[in-house]
């Protein structure tokens, strides 16, 4: 199949920064190419993860997403507008002592 | 929650929309069932036959066509196809299937006459300290982001474990800009004569395939360190270096901003396991697989297993054991069906099984007793191997006490990044193989489709 220009660029929103993507590709995949790559916090020791799987297993790449929380970015794909929130701050206390 | 479910009825259902199911489906379709065909993903393919998004199609091209027309053809045949829909439960032998809708957590449930599982892998992962920090990542992940997405998981990456999985994805990764700065291989699989190993002979086109990613990576300069293995990953708040046990006994850094650690494959097991379908260790001693037939009809009557969930062999098994796997339940199910000569496919199926235990014995898997008492093997739940050996150690010498002791296995993602580590730490046997239970249900569910089946906010 012969390949045409780059794909359509969407805006996106990354913790409060606009930025901008291609349409279709995985949420993660804006993130890294974006260079975020620490997601959310571990609940139980609190460590700073990231996508690790990238196949939707290990649920280690789960953001905000349009206010969804708890949203898998590996499955997730960028569209107009999305709104993207990582959730990096330090726990409030420790989950287990 | 009766009253919200969807209920619906099939000749057969087919569970996982990559190589080995589109292969069963369309043969059942053709031979005149009516054949549901569910997956989670929002796109039939599964790992293998993965779909690039429309937008990136149309400006990169298709990504492997042939699962593009296998695809169309399978839609063609009347198939149901309900990409979307994850199976989180069964039973009755897989005759009745519990689905939730991936998008707004709808239940369902299915009836059928037959029941084919083919659910796949997910990559396998040996634990080293460090690797949980962002940005050490699994091949498969890096190769996702390179082919489907057009992105390099980054500038600067370290390929390491074992296998022939870790080829391909160097060459992607080249493709797309990446420099890599070493293959780090575990096993010698890559010698002089390694084109005359017996097995491998009898297929010349797999042999040829990994003889022209050597080439791609000598060309681009990529070395391919053997005998050699990642001991740490450092980094503060995602991963910047890597120390690399070498070949003659030394250790040296090299500075990375991605690392892609992958030891082969684990089958998805759980559905057959949850069935109660009677299993064996595989070939590593790491895994429980379903006993099957040639056919893939399990020790559960009317539940039949194709595809790397039945044991590794690729996706090329996996389409040939999909399709006989199909035919039986033809037989089964349609019995005034004139008979269909298989006696190819039949012999297509043993040559590739010589090859996956030709693969199984160049890229044999390391010990886990050389894992670190510091390391963390529950990534989830933050699970020591020293907390899990010390469980072992205390009384609860079996598996599943020490899961309960530590937590080791206990989060969301079910043990399947872990499970294999804790069975071969805590195991009472060494090789017999343990493995979590699989229970209800078998992947995580939004809470609100539990409670009430009702659309998730």
């Amino acid at each position: 199949m012969s390949t045409n220009s780059l794909p359509q660029t969407v805006t996106v929103t990354i913790d409060g920064t606009p930025g901008q993507a291609w349409a279709g590709q995985s949420v993660t995949a804006a993130l890294v190419a974006a260079g975020i790559w620490p997601l959310r916090r571990n609940p139980v020791n609190g460590q700073l993860r990231g996508p690790f799987c990238g196949m939707g297993v290990c649920l280690e790449c789960e953001v905000t997403i349009n206010g969804r929380p708890g949203t898998r970015s590996c499955t997730a794909h960028v569209t107009d507008g999305m709104d993207i929130r990582t959730h990096t701050e330090p726990l409030p206390t420790a989950a287990h002592g | 929650m009766a009253d919200v479910m969807a209920q619906s009825e099939a000749d057969v259902a087919v569970i996982g929309g990559g190589p080995a199911g589109l292969h069963a489906a369309l043969v059942l379709a053709r031979g005149g069932l009516s054949v549901v065909l569910l997956d989670e993903s929002d796109t039939l393919g599964g790992q293998y036959y993965k779909r690039r998004a429309e937008q990136l199609t149309a400006a990169f091209g298709d990504f492997r066509p042939r699962g593009t027309e296998l695809i169309r053809q399978v839609r063609d045949s009347g198939v149901d196809c309900r990409t979307g829909t994850l199976v989180w439960g069964a039973e009755d032998g897989g005759r009745t299937l519990f689905t939730s809708d991936v998008r707004t957590g709808a239940l369902g449930r299915v009836s059928t006459r037959a029941t084919l599982a083919a659910t796949g892998a997910y990559e396998r992962s040996l634990p080293f300290p460090g690797w949980t920090l962002p940005g050490v990542v699994t091949p498969g992940f890096a190769l996702h982001l390179a082919t489907m997405d057009r992105v390099p998981v980054g500038q600067r990456v370290v390929l390491a474990g074992t296998g022939p999985f870790l080829l391909p994805v160097a060459c992607a990764l080249l493709e797309v800009g990446a420099r890599i700065e070493a293959l780090v291989e575990l096993n010698h699989p890559y010698r002089p004569g390694f084109s005359s190993i017996g097995g491998a002979l009898r297929q010349p086109a797999r042999l040829a395939e990994a003889a022209r990613y050597l080439l791609t990576l000598a060309r681009h300069g990529v070395r391919v360190e053997q005998g050699s293995r990642v001991l740490a990953a450092h980094g503060d708040t995602q991963v910047t270096a890597v120390d690399i046990a070498q070949e003659d006994g030394s250790v040296k850094q090299l500075e990375t901003d991605a690392l892609c650690v992958g030891f082969g494959f684990r089958p998805s097991t759980e559905l057959p396991r949850l069935l109660g379908c009677a299993t064996e260790p595989d070939p590593s001693g790491t895994e429980q697989l379903p006993i099957v037939d040639a056919d893939g009809a399990t020790s559960v009557d009317g539940l039949y297993v194709a595809g790397d969930c039945a044991g590794i062999a690729g996706v090329h098994a996996a389409g040939v054991r999909g399709q006989l796997a199909a035919h039986a339940i033809l037989r089964r199910l349609s019995p005034e069906r004139p008979t269909v000569r298989l006696s190819g496919l039949r012999r297509r199926a043993r040559a590739l099984d010589r090859f996956a235990e030709l693969a199984d014995r160049l890229y044999p898997l390391p010990t886990t007793a050389d894992i670190p008492d510091e390391t963390q093997v529950c990534r989830c739940e933050g699970v020591s191997a020293g907390e899990i050996r010390q469980a072992a150690a205390t009384g609860w010498n079996d598996l599943h006490g020490t899961k309960a002791a530590t937590r080791a296995g206990m989060g969301p993602c079910q043990g399947r990044e872990c499970g294999h580590i804790v069975a071969a730490l805590a195991g009472r046997n060494e090789g017999a193989a343990e493995c979590f239970a699989a229970r209800m249900p078998i992947r995580p569910l939004p809470m609100a489709a539990t409670v009430e089946g009702q659309e998730v906010p």
